[in-house]
């Protein structure tokens, strides 16, 4: 053990046995002592002295002394080495801590000699194809097992039939497959080619797409709820069956990324494209009375950056958002130019969470289709898309809340909506009034004797719009007539007046509200007249006076007022909306700085991509370039941690300086190299090739001596605890409980009372009936501030911010749930009626039921052990009959001390060892 | 012999016995037959090492706790004074205007303009425009022998006053609830840190196998702002998380037995399950096998010992008068009183939460002249009592209790969107606050920190979360600075980068 733990702290410590004449290696050798030793004063936090070590340019220019504190060639003249060598503890560097060590000193004087070359972090270089090593047959086992010959390891055999089913089965689909899958695997030679059919037939399931949505629903941080204080419901779930779709169909990561972040801005976007950006909505939206509209919009867009940062890139971008990066290359601007990609989306932390993509139904969308033929038919194409744009969104909306309130109006609960009493006047800026003839507005309005008028340019300027407000209970639509000079009062009417004939172009407009049947002076906080939702500006409807105008116009009204939800996506602002990005000093947003523009960092230009549009579409175009040093091996990270227990990079959420180093790096580029410029992005193609290996098909257990502990080298098969999902899939589908129907909105299946507690929020846990209550774990309503307590037990994410990683954990409170939550029991108890209807003797049964959760025959000790507790459990049972029928659960012929014995049995044998974890 | 006494020699046989088990258990599992590998014994040697001692140039203590017995009693770096910690939480800050922090000055100015100087670059959270300055909304006059300012709100906590130690003058850079209330419980104003709890059961496991190390209760409706990320254990194994126990439904969700099921059959399906998975080991070699069937035994004793202590039924009628609970409610009164007997049981950490004191002056539940009045009720009797009744028991000298919010509230009225609010309130205020500590070796009667006298910032003795997280650490026998976690390529401490010891407080 000694030698082996000898051999281990040399290897950890080879970096510094190279003889001085050797050049010395700056990521490797340099930076480690920087970032541990100095960049905490001078870095990109602090430049303490007016000096900062992030990059070369920072480090060789002059400090507050006047003069550099590197000179390159020259250590002796360079300050930084009198600095760290000093006898004086006053002088000293580190200043009161630790000196550094000779070895590091020599690094540092060697390095400067050299000519303080700054390199490049590995993760910052583009992936370069790799020469595999000849060491095995396929190309991973190569990269590893030359690993392990220079570590003097030897790798494990290969697991058994039954072990390598049930490990790939979870891994691909996170679920045991059909049964006739298994047999047919079980019953092959287990050859290389029934253990390909066996993959492919996993990697065609429908099932896959859920098991990997639910990785990448944690860097989503998908959830069904708004998160922050009052958490109120959301309709987001469209976005979670896409993400299961597109890994089902397979799509091509570089197109997942790209339809995520600017689905809404490729040519003419298919709805999945615009359900596809909602990954980007599922930021929090802060309904809390008191709070700035926003201020949680921009906290809402920083999410976005440092999502896409962590979850694509593998980098911790968030740090910039202060000051520069402590440690990696990139300056605190860099973080707002990036910002600037996503401030002009047009959602606003408004409550009603717009912009949406409508849920229209399957024959709401075949109206809407028809209206947009009878259009085309004799309008302009421009005509069509404007109709589409507000059935659909409900856009170009103003909403409410970004009124002034001049006088008798207020932003109620000061982000909620817009309210007006008699007399009210309030402002919006920079209305695009150019095409305006239709006002349309939602609102609530139950006072009757009312008319709104709208103003340009001043509370006493040119009316344009002057109408009866409707009166009901509830909340309506409204479609005024928009026009110079609507001066005459009229009911309801269509198309354009004419008025004066005018062009208008871009106005503040000025809403007022009168109401003579209204007193004039009210109570305080009482007596609103309106409560406005938001208004759009736009063309009349088009084609009046042609055949079949006013079926279609009636259409287009009942599709506009019908109640559909709708799901938050990302749409970009109106050149009048825009808005302009300024970089936050100290990341604060109350002090401004400059003014930036969309770019990314320096660091990671590539050639060729300079003239990418500036929005986030281009964005998208160079995350998906195959030079981006980042977006690549970030994914083949993840995958690889999924499948072996940790990542090559074990922190998945940081490839930076401060991240952990690969343990593979050769590997690593080798497989982000392939899936790029070999696979076409195809996360199925990589994921087979990574389950064919015989890296991965080891057995896992360990060895006797301790040559690889943590198994950083892969000299055994992984041996994880299954996620939380897992652990539900599993059981729910040993159980015969399962219901695989997929999609829709989340389900409720049982949980405890008491479990939601928001401060502000009403909502109940209504459990679902029926096949519901089984549907896989993916569909369980999420509730930020208070998720599925038994899938929180084992580590789910909570899923309010990016998580890149679970850690897996063991304790007893996980252990309670598998024994004792009401779900278990519930499936315990079906458990062992399948076992006991599969036929045979008792301990037959034990044996099907446990070859059912293992593919494996029950050996015999064990199956003794599970004799010996049904034995002693029918004892019990058969001198009470009460409990008798409370473990069985329901009286029916079931309800005999056997088949409580039996669910007794079914409930230790869901909580052994092997079930719970993958061998 | 004095309490003081009987309590260093409790830490020492603590100590004592930690360290026999360790050594046993390093030779058993040399000389086990099982043929458990030197891995689980690299692992063990990880787990006595606090700071320091989780040695970089042993790879193999990455694993940083046994994963066996992850919460076994260990001792300190040295020896601290407190052995347990109870910490009470005022959800949304309460004001140290109304309580503790007497400023007459302030009543003057009741009712004008805020002097432009206190709004210059300054952000609030819903403050917009000239403010109205606020007086004290209540009589304050000095008790005990200290002289303390303690406001006519808290008749109870007046009779105690010489046993605790008020810091007048925390700050904090956070005034939103949740963050700020992260800051005061984890260290980071972010997600993702180790709550003080975590640390604390990571560094001393916990006196009593059969109950959680680190408990939570809450009060008051709702759960704080943070959610219950305030109580989790970030990057630390999730085993040191808080395990909330409720006073209504199950004590600790999934506790009880599904029915039909009797504790012999428990037995002996946890019995079976873990030989079984003895057997799994014999064949795997996994330690983390090892763990799980520890784990399995822990849940089976924590059944019983979980509902025993969560019920109040029990106690005298005497103590429920004193607290005044209210059993089979969930409230601060029966949380205190259950705060009480889980430290008296072992339990090493028991944070509560009180929801409820966001005295805004929007509606009448958060007025200070109205609403909040029922929160000072429903918790002077109550942490009074507490005091009292830890000191009958001799269990106070050794339990370190805090009592604060995550801010202070502001000297002017809140003006929400620039117009004066309905009722009394002030807006969360970052610049100055009250908290208070008593007994786990803290000073009796004193008060450390000053504002000025307005209330509005703080002229002496200022602190900020991380030296009441060094000053909590401290008595507990460990140096902030030296308790760290590696992750992510570097040692991380529940004071991150700051802290330092109230030393003024320490007794």
């Amino acid at each position: 053990m000694l030698l082996a733990l000898l051999a281990i702290l040399i290897a950890s410590a080879g970096f510094i046995s190279f003889g001085s004449n050797n050049e010395v290696d700056y990521s490797a050798d340099v930076k480690p002592i920087l970032n541990k030793k100095c960049i905490s004063c001078h870095g990109g936090v602090q430049a303490k002295s007016g000096f900062s070590l992030l990059f070369r340019e920072d480090a060789l220019a002059k400090t507050e002394s006047g003069k550099p504190a590197i000179v390159p060639g020259d250590p002796s003249a360079s300050e930084m080495i009198r600095r760290i060598t000093h006898d004086d503890p006053e002088e000293r560097m580190p200043y009161q801590h630790e000196p550094l060590s000779k070895e590091e000193i020599r690094i540092l004087k060697n390095w400067i000699k050299q000519g303080a070359k700054w390199g490049d972090h590995w993760a910052y270089l583009p992936v370069q194809k790799q020469i595999v090593p000849e060491a095995a047959d396929l190309e991973i086992d190569a990269f590893i097992r030359a690993k392990l010959e220079e570590q003097d390891l030897k790798p494990s055999a290969p697991a058994d039939k039954p072990t390598i089913l049930r490990r790939v089965s979870l891994d691909l689909i996170g679920i045991y497959p059909e049964d006739h899958i298994s047999k047919k695997f079980l019953q092959s030679d287990g050859s290389q080619q029934a253990y390909q059919a066996l993959v492919d037939s996993l990697l065609a399931s429908p099932r896959f797409g859920e098991r990997w949505a639910s990785v990448w629903l944690d860097l989503a941080r998908y959830a069904d709820t708004k998160g922050y204080e009052s958490d109120g419901h959301r309709d987001i779930w469209p976005y979670r069956d896409w993400v299961i779709r597109a890994f089902n169909n397979d799509m091509p990561y570089d197109q997942f990324l790209t339809e995520q972040m600017a689905g809404d801005l490729l040519p003419s976007p298919t709805k999945d494209q615009y359900i596809a950006t909602a990954f980007h909505r599922n930021s929090m939206t802060n309904d809390e009375g008191g709070t700035d509209n926003e201020e949680f919009r921009i906290a809402a867009v920083m999410d976005r950056v440092n999502t896409t940062w962590e979850a694509t890139m593998g980098t911790t971008f968030s740090c910039v958002q202060c000051h520069s990066h402590p440690y990696d290359p990139f300056r605190h601007d860099e973080y707002y130019k990036f910002v600037a990609y996503f401030n002009n989306t047009r959602d606003e932390d408004v409550p009603g969470e717009y912009p949406w993509l409508r849920q229209l139904e399957t024959k709401q969308e075949e109206q809407l289709e028809n209206i947009l033929a009878w259009i085309r038919e004799g309008e302009k194409v421009a005509d069509a898309a404007a109709v589409e744009r507000m059935l659909r969104f409900y856009q170009p909306a103003i909403n409410s809340t970004t009124a002034e309130c001049i006088k008798n109006a207020v932003i109620g609960g000061n982000n909620y909506a817009l309210l007006v009493r008699n007399n009210a006047i309030a402002k919006f800026k920079s209305v695009d009034l150019s095409d305006a003839e239709t006002m349309t507005w939602q609102f609530y309005s139950n006072k009757k004797g009312g008319v709104l008028t709208v103003r340009i340019d001043s509370a006493n300027g040119p009316i344009v719009v002057r109408e009866k407000v409707p009166a009901n209970e509830k909340w309506q639509f409204a479609e005024f007539a928009v026009a110079l000079e609507a001066g005459e009062m009229e009911g309801w009417r269509d198309g354009r007046k004419t008025g004066a004939g005018k062009k208008l172009s871009v106005h503040d407009i000025f809403v007022s509200y009168d109401n003579p049947s209204l007193p004039k002076t009210f109570n305080d906080g009482a007596d609103f007249a309106i409560v406005f939702n938001w208004i759009a500006f736009t063309p009349a409807f088009p084609g009046k006076g042609r055949e079949g105008y006013e079926s279609n116009k009636k259409l287009y009204r009942d599709l506009l007022t019908a109640y559909v939800p709708g799901t938050p996506i990302l749409l970009e602002n109106p050149a009048n909306l825009h808005r302009t990005t300024n970089l936050f000093e100290r990341g604060n947003r109350m002090t401004p700085g400059k003014e930036v523009q969309p770019a990314v960092p320096n660091s990671l230009q590539i050639k060729g991509l300079e003239n990418l549009p500036p929005n986030r579409l281009g964005m998208a175009k160079w995350m998906t370039d195959k030079r981006h040093p980042l977006v690549s091996r970030t994914i083949v990270n993840r995958l690889w941690e999924q499948l072996f227990g940790s990542g090559i990079v074990e922190t998945l959420e940081d490839m930076g300086t401060q991240g952990i180093a690969p343990t593979h790096r050769e590997l690593l580029d080798h497989l982000s190299w392939k899936l790029m410029h070999q696979y076409n992005w195809s996360l199925k193609s990589l994921l087979r090739e990574m389950v064919m290996s015989a890296t991965y098909r080891q057995q896992s257990r360990f060895g006797k001596d301790e040559g690889d502990p943590f198994n950083k080298f892969y000299s055994r098969g992984p041996r994880t605890r299954l996620s939380a999902e897992q652990i539900r899939d599993q059981h729910l589908f040993v159980s015969g409980l399962i219901d695989t129907t997929m999609f829709g909105k989340g389900v409720m299946p049982w949980q405890p009372d008491g479990i939601w507690l928001s401060p502000y929020n009403g909502a109940r846990w209504e459990k679902s009936s029926g096949g519901d209550q089984y549907r896989r774990a993916i569909y369980t309503y999420w509730k930020r501030t208070s998720p599925y307590p038994s899938l929180i037990s084992f580590d789910a994410a909570q899923r309010v911010v990016c998580n890149a990683r679970r850690i897996p954990t063991n304790t007893p409170l996980q252990a309670l749930v598998t024994l004792n939550d009401s779900a278990y029991v519930d499936m315990s108890r079906h458990f062992a009626r399948r076992m006991q209807q599969s036929g045979g003797g008792t301990q037959q049964q034990i044996g099907t039921g446990y070859q059912w959760l293992t593919f494996k025959p029950l050996p015999a000790e064990k199956a003794k052990l599970m004799m010996d507790l049904y034995d002693k459990s029918l004892r019990t049972f058969r001198a009470d009959p009460q409990a008798t029928c409370e473990m069985v659960g329901i009286d029916d012929e079931f309800n005999n001390p056997g088949a409580a014995a039996l669910v007794v049995v079914a409930g230790a044998m869901m909580n052994l060892d092997e079930v719970i974890m993958k061998n | 012999m004095t309490h003081k006494h009987d309590h260093a020699q409790r830490l020492l046989k603590e100590a004592e016995a930690a360290e026999l088990r360790n050594h046993t258990r390093r030779h058993f599992l040399k000389e086990s037959a099982m043929g458990l590998g030197s891995l689980a014994i690299g692992s063990l040697l990880g787990a006595w090492g606090c700071g320091n001692a989780a040695s970089k140039t042993n790879p193999l203590s990455q694993v940083a706790f046994d994963p066996a017995h992850p919460l076994l009693p260990k001792s300190p770096p040295f020896l601290g004074k407190a052995r347990s910690v109870i910490y009470l939480h005022m959800a949304g800050a309460p004001s140290q205007l109304e309580l503790f922090d007497f400023k007459p000055e302030l009543a003057k100015m009741d009712g004008q303009d805020c002097p432009p100087s206190l709004l210059a670059g300054k952000q609030f959270a819903f403050i917009r425009g000239v403010p109205k300055m606020l007086g004290p909304q209540a009589k304050f006059a000095q008790h005990g022998e200290s002289r303390a300012w303690i406001s006519e709100h808290l008749p109870h906590f007046s009779t105690v006053a010489d046993e605790v130690s008020f810091l007048k003058a925390v700050t904090t850079d956070q005034f939103n609830h949740a963050p700020a209330q992260l800051l005061m419980h984890t260290g980071s104003p972010r997600l993702g840190r180790p709550s003080m709890g975590s640390w604390v059961t990571y560094g001393l496991g916990t006196e009593n196998q059969n109950l959680p190390g680190f408990v939570v209760l809450t009060s008051g409706g709702s759960f704080p702002d943070a959610g219950k990320s305030v109580w989790g254990s970030g990057f630390l194994p999730s085993v040191y998380q808080g395990v909330q126990c409720r006073s209504e439904g199950d004590p600790v969700l999934f506790i009880n037995d599904p029915a039909g099921m009797n504790r012999d059959l428990r037995k002996a399906s946890i019995d079976a399950i873990n030989a079984a998975n003895l057997q799994e080991y014999n064949e795997y070699n996994d330690p983390e096998i090892l763990s799980r069937i520890s784990q399995y035994e822990m849940a089976y004793r924590m059944q019983i010992s979980a509902p025993e202590v969560m019920n109040i039924n029990n106690e005298p009628d005497y103590i429920h008068e004193m607290y005044g609970t209210q059993p089979g409610k969930s409230c601060f009164a029966n949380n205190a009183l259950l705060a009480r007997k889980l430290v008296e049981k072992g339990v090493r950490y028991v944070q509560l939460f009180d929801w409820g004191w966001d005295a805004h002056g929007d509606n009448a539940g958060n007025a200070l002249n109205l609403g909040i009045i029922n929160k000072y009720r429903s918790v002077d009797k109550a942490m009074t009592a507490l005091l009292l009744d830890l000191k009958q028991r001799g269990l106070l000298e050794e339990t370190l209790v805090v009592w604060g919010g995550e801010f202070g509230r502001t000297p002017m009225m809140e003006n929400r969107n620039g117009a004066q609010n309905p009722f009394k309130g002030r807006d969360h205020h970052t610049e100055a606050f009250t908290i208070w500590m008593a007994g786990g070796g803290i000073k009796k009667g004193y008060t450390h920190g000053e504002t000025d006298e307005i209330g509005y910032s703080a002229v002496s003795g200022k602190v900020e979360a991380y030296d009441i997280q060094a000053t909590i650490l401290h008595q507990l026998g460990f140096n902030h600075e030296e308790f760290t976690y590696p992750f992510q390529g570097r040692p991380f401490r529940l004071t991150d980068v700051g802290g330092k010891v109230i030393s003024q407080v320490v007794s």
